[in-house]
Order: C-alpha cells, then sequence, then structure tokens
C-alpha cells in the first residue's frame, strides 16, 4: 500500500516536470500522499489549467499566503484536491510560487477553479495580493472602515492582542 | 469538464429590483448579512456580506504557543470543537513526529462521532427545525442533544468547548461507568432517531417545503469545491474518514450516505443517516477499544516544515496548514473549513428563487457564519 501510494505521488511529479520542464523549479514529496510542486509565477494558468484537465483535480481546498518579510518574498500555496477521480482522492497536491512582497500580483484561477473565488478575496484582504482576473475582488471580512493595511502581513501587529 | 466564463456573484441592478440586506442579526447560527436583490418575490441574487464575526484566528495563532493555541481555534465552531481541535492537531503532530497511542485514538473518535451527533442534532433544531417553522423538532432535538452534552462534559470536563485533544493524545481516559452510559445514550438515540423520521422527515410540510427547492447538481458541486454534506447530497462520494482515516476510522466499519438528488431535502437526509452512521462507529470504537496508555509526552516546540493534516467534520473536509520554524509558536496556520468552503454555494443557489426559500436553502447548507469567518 505505501509502495504504491509513493509511485503515484512519484508519477505525478514526473508527470509535472516533463510536462512544464521550464517552469517547475522544485518538487517534493511529504510523508503523507502530499505533493508540493514549486513553479514560477507567470505559467500559473497553464499549470493549472493541465493540473485541472489532465490530472482531474477539480477543486481548490484552499489558497493559503505566508509572509517572508526577512525574503521580501510572500508565498502563494494553492492546495487542490480531487472528488470526481476516486484514486487520487486522498492526495492533496499544493502548487507554490512566491511573489515580490512589494509588488504582489499574481492571475486569477476563479475561471479555472470556481471554487477559488472567495479564496482569492480572502488572499486579496489578509495579504494585498492583487489577483488579475478576478470577477469581483472586493473586501471580505474586515469592516468596511478598516482601511490599514493587510492585517495578517508579519509586520503588522496588534499590541492590544499581545503582539510585540 | 469545460471551462466557464465566471459570472460575478451579484447581478446588475435593475428599475425592477429591491435591495434587501437579511441579517446581520443572528440568523440562527452566527451573525452573517445577505445582501439580496429582489424582484418581486424572487431573488435575483445574494451577495454574502460575511466577516461580522471575524476574530483574526490565524493571526492570534502566530503568537501563541501550540498549546495555548488549541482553545481559541476551536471556538470558532463551538458546536464541533472536537473536531476543529483534532484538525488543528494532526499537522502539529505529523511535524512533530508524534505518534498517539491506539486507545487514545479510539477515545477522540468516540468523542468527535458524540460531537458530530450534537453538531446534527443542532443543525436539526435551529438550521432545519426553526428555519422551515417546526417548533416541535426543536425542542426534541435540543433536548437530545443535551444528554449528549452531559455526557460529554464528563468525559472532558467541559459542555462545548473541551481542548480535548492536546499534541500527543486526549487529556483524560474513559471514566469508569462512561461506557454503559454511553451504550444506554444510544439505544434510547437510535428509538428516538425513528420519531424524527415520523415527525420530521416525513412530515409532508418538511417534504414540500426542502424537495426539489435549491438543487446542486453534482458536477456543480464538484466544480465549486463544496464539501461535507453539501457534497454528499449532490451524490460525491467524499468522506475524509474513508479517503484519508485518522483516529480509529481505519478499523471501523461505517457507510458514506449519499443522495443524487442535491436538493435541499437530500441534504437534511445525508445529516439524518449520518448520525445513524455515527451511532454505529460508537458502538464499534467502545467494543473494539484497545487497552494501554492514551497519550504520549509531545515536545512543545515544532520543527521547521509545513504539514497539512485533514479531519471530516459535521460541515465537512477541514485542512489545517501548520507551518513551524523551530520554536514553541507557529509560524502560520491556515484553516481551510467547511463552512468558508461552502460559501460559495450560497450565491449559487440562492439565485432565481422565492424569497420564502431562502431559509430553507440556507439552512440546508448548515452554513456556520464563525466558522467560516474565523
Amino acid at each position: 500500500m505505501n509502495q504504491q501510494s509513493t509511485s503515484r505521488e512519484e508519477r505525478i511529479i514526473e508527470k509535472a516536470k516533463s510536462q512544464f520542464p521550464d517552469y517547475v523549479k522544485e518538487t517534493k514529496i511529504d510523508g503523507n500522499k502530499r505533493v508540493t510542486i514549486t513553479f514560477n509565477k507567470d505559467h500559473l494558468q497553464e499549470i493549472a489549467t493541465w493540473i485541472r484537465d489532465d490530472l482531474g483535480l477539480d477543486h481548490l481546498k484552499g489558497i493559503a499566503c505566508v509572509d517572508y518579510p526577512t525574503h521580501k518574498k510572500l508565498e502563494v500555496l494553492y492546495l487542490a484536491g480531487s472528488f470526481s477521480k476516486s484514486e487520487i482522492q486522498d492526495i492533496i497536491v499544493t502548487l507554490k510560487t512566491e511573489l515580490p512582497r512589494d509588488a504582489a500580483t499574481i492571475s486569477s484561477v476563479v475561471s479555472i477553479w470556481e471554487s477559488a473565488h472567495f479564496h482569492e478575496r480572502e488572499a486579496f484582504e489578509m495579504f494585498g495580493i492583487k489577483f488579475e482576473g478576478h470577477p469581483d475582488l472586493r473586501k471580505l471580512l474586515t469592516l468596511d472602515n478598516w482601511d490599514g493595511p493587510p492585517p495578517m502581513l508579519k509586520d503588522i501587529r496588534f499590541p492590544e492582542m499581545g503582539q510585540r | 469538464m469545460t471551462t466557464e466564463p465566471s459570472t460575478p456573484i451579484v447581478d446588475k441592478a435593475k428599475e425592477s429590483t429591491m435591495d434587501v440586506s437579511v441579517g446581520p442579526q443572528h440568523p440562527g447560527s452566527g451573525h452573517v448579512r445577505l445582501l439580496m436583490r429582489v424582484d418581486g418575490d424572487y431573488i435575483v441574487s445574494i451577495d454574502p456580506d460575511i466577516g461580522y464575526v471575524h476574530r483574526g484566528c490565524e493571526k492570534i495563532a502566530e503568537y501563541r504557543n501550540y498549546v495555548s493555541n488549541i482553545p481559541h481555534l476551536e471556538r470558532p465552531c463551538i458546536i464541533d470543537a472536537i473536531h476543529l481541535n483534532w484538525a488543528y492537531v494532526l499537522p502539529v503532530e505529523t511535524l512533530q513526529g508524534v505518534n498517539v497511542p491506539p486507545r487514545g485514538r479510539y477515545i477522540s473518535t468516540i468523542a468527535a462521532e458524540m460531537n458530530r451527533i450534537m453538531s446534527h442534532l443542532y443543525w436539526l433544531a435551529i438550521n432545519a427545525g426553526v428555519f422551515s417553522g417546526h417548533t416541535t423538532i426543536f425542542m426534541w432535538a435540543f433536548g437530545d442533544r443535551d444528554l449528549f452534552i452531559e455526557l460529554m462534559e464528563w468525559l472532558t470536563g467541559a459542555r462545548l468547548t473541551y481542548s480535548f485533544l492536546p499534541p500527543g493524545g486526549p487529556r483524560r481516559d474513559i471514566p469508569s461507568g462512561f461506557e454503559e452510559k454511553l451504550t444506554k445514550l444510544l439505544n434510547y438515540f437510535e428509538k428516538r432517531l425513528i420519531e424524527y423520521d415520523r415527525v420530521f422527515f416525513k412530515n409532508p410540510l418538511v417534504v414540500a417545503r426542502a424537495k426539489g427547492i435549491g438543487v446542486l447538481k453534482k458536477g456543480d458541486a464538484i466544480r465549486l469545491g463544496t464539501t461535507g454534506p453539501v457534497l454528499r447530497g449532490s451524490g460525491v462520494e467524499y468522506d475524509v474518514r474513508k479517503v484519508e482515516p485518522y483516529g480509529a476510522y481505519a478499523d471501523l466499519d461505517f457507510q458514506i450516505p449519499t443522495f443524487k438528488e442535491g436538493d435541499a431535502y437530500a441534504r437534511f437526509l445525508v445529516r439524518f443517516e449520518e448520525m445513524k452512521q455515527s451511532i454505529s462507529i460508537i458502538r464499534q470504537a467502545i467494543g473494539k477499544m484497545p487497552k494501554g496508555p492514551i497519550a504520549r509526552k509531545a515536545p512543545l516546540v515544532a520543527p521547521e516544515g509545513e504539514a497539512i493534516g485533514r479531519v471530516e467534520s459535521s460541515r465537512g473536509e477541514i485542512a489545517v496548514m501548520v507551518i513551524g520554524d523551530n520554536s514553541d509558536k507557529p509560524y502560520r496556520v491556515k484553516i481551510m473549513n467547511g463552512s468558508f468552503r461552502n460559501l460559495i454555494a450560497l450565491p449559487y443557489l440562492i439565485r432565481n428563487v422565492h424569497v420564502a426559500d431562502m431559509p430553507i436553502i440556507y439552512g440546508s447548507l448548515d452554513y456556520w457564519p464563525v466558522e467560516a469567518d474565523r
């Protein structure tokens, strides 16, 4: 069982590497059915379309952003999974890319995975990432009168919450 | 699958339309505002305005150590606290390389399934019962839920917010006499489910109001990335307990109830059938429970790296990503929960329907605003 599942994950990575030899920067398999593919952000649309159509990863579980102020970068992670293909239901493929912190712009994947709609709105609000091509990029969670910086960035602190 | 151009959620205002704000007063499950654009008695489109109960859980988590994070990370959905707690602890345990002993996994599983029944009873009382104007089931379900709450209090020490599963295993072993009490309660509850079926699920009024309303087709449920009973009500057999068994689920035999209709009534029935499955799971777990230690010591720090853990909560899959940085606090915690993922089904389903159908569709999704807002 274990050996078989390892080979499934390796096959995904091999396919990704042969399909996009120039864009895929790094790949990783985490012990427990997790595949991470790091790639160049300009090719998000192509990789996402291929992953949806060829691999059958039909939905996004979420979009996670991580702020690394010391490296002046923002990482965006797209967690994709599959409902329709039962043989890969247990695998989560993470598409990972990085953006410069001062010009965080990336194309939207709403046209590929409609499930990304609210996830992108959240990332836009919390990290200030602009998703080009999103049909309705508005604030989602913060108050209407909140005009401060994106609150989830690491250098934004809330001393009243005990953050120093 | 075809690539359809994605449409904006809100339709353009016309002369004949009027905007009506529903909420943000408590609609029974937390504060949320639905901005409805109505044309006569028809809802043209809705714009869910969420965030009234946003607490910045993910931000707070970066400033608390791994164990102190548990109480506040389970608060977003207090009626389903075990699952939120478990979803956070699984990736932390993966990072730390801690394995929970078998007995601990069984106790966690029993607690989680009791919590699932309690959460579904809350849904049955408020989101199905009150929203469809059925006050009897509201009283019944809340009364029976309290019996489970009392047993959970005996097991964990708290009625709702348990903080029962720190990394390494549950906090307490099962108290003596607990199994007998629980078995007795399950026998009683199984009989009550027959009554529920007669009074609520087979009730012609409920059937008339929920059947054929808010149909989410299988392809759309997949495309929109919905999860939990919403997804299974549309005929997709997907349950994390089967797909990626955690706890003791690999040893237990249970079915995934699915209905292919995809309407509000199908989602009602999924939750009803899931309560029956939970009864069977708890009974098996009591019978198979091994002896031995319940928990292992877990370190206070987690090494560098990222881990994703997931559980099947009452509202669907919760995936939590934890990034560690060799300290006692996580660098980043990202929570992807069922309510936030099912949110997109709200504007999709509440479109071109009667105003009176809105509460039923909203209730059938079991959307929990606090969980979505985090």
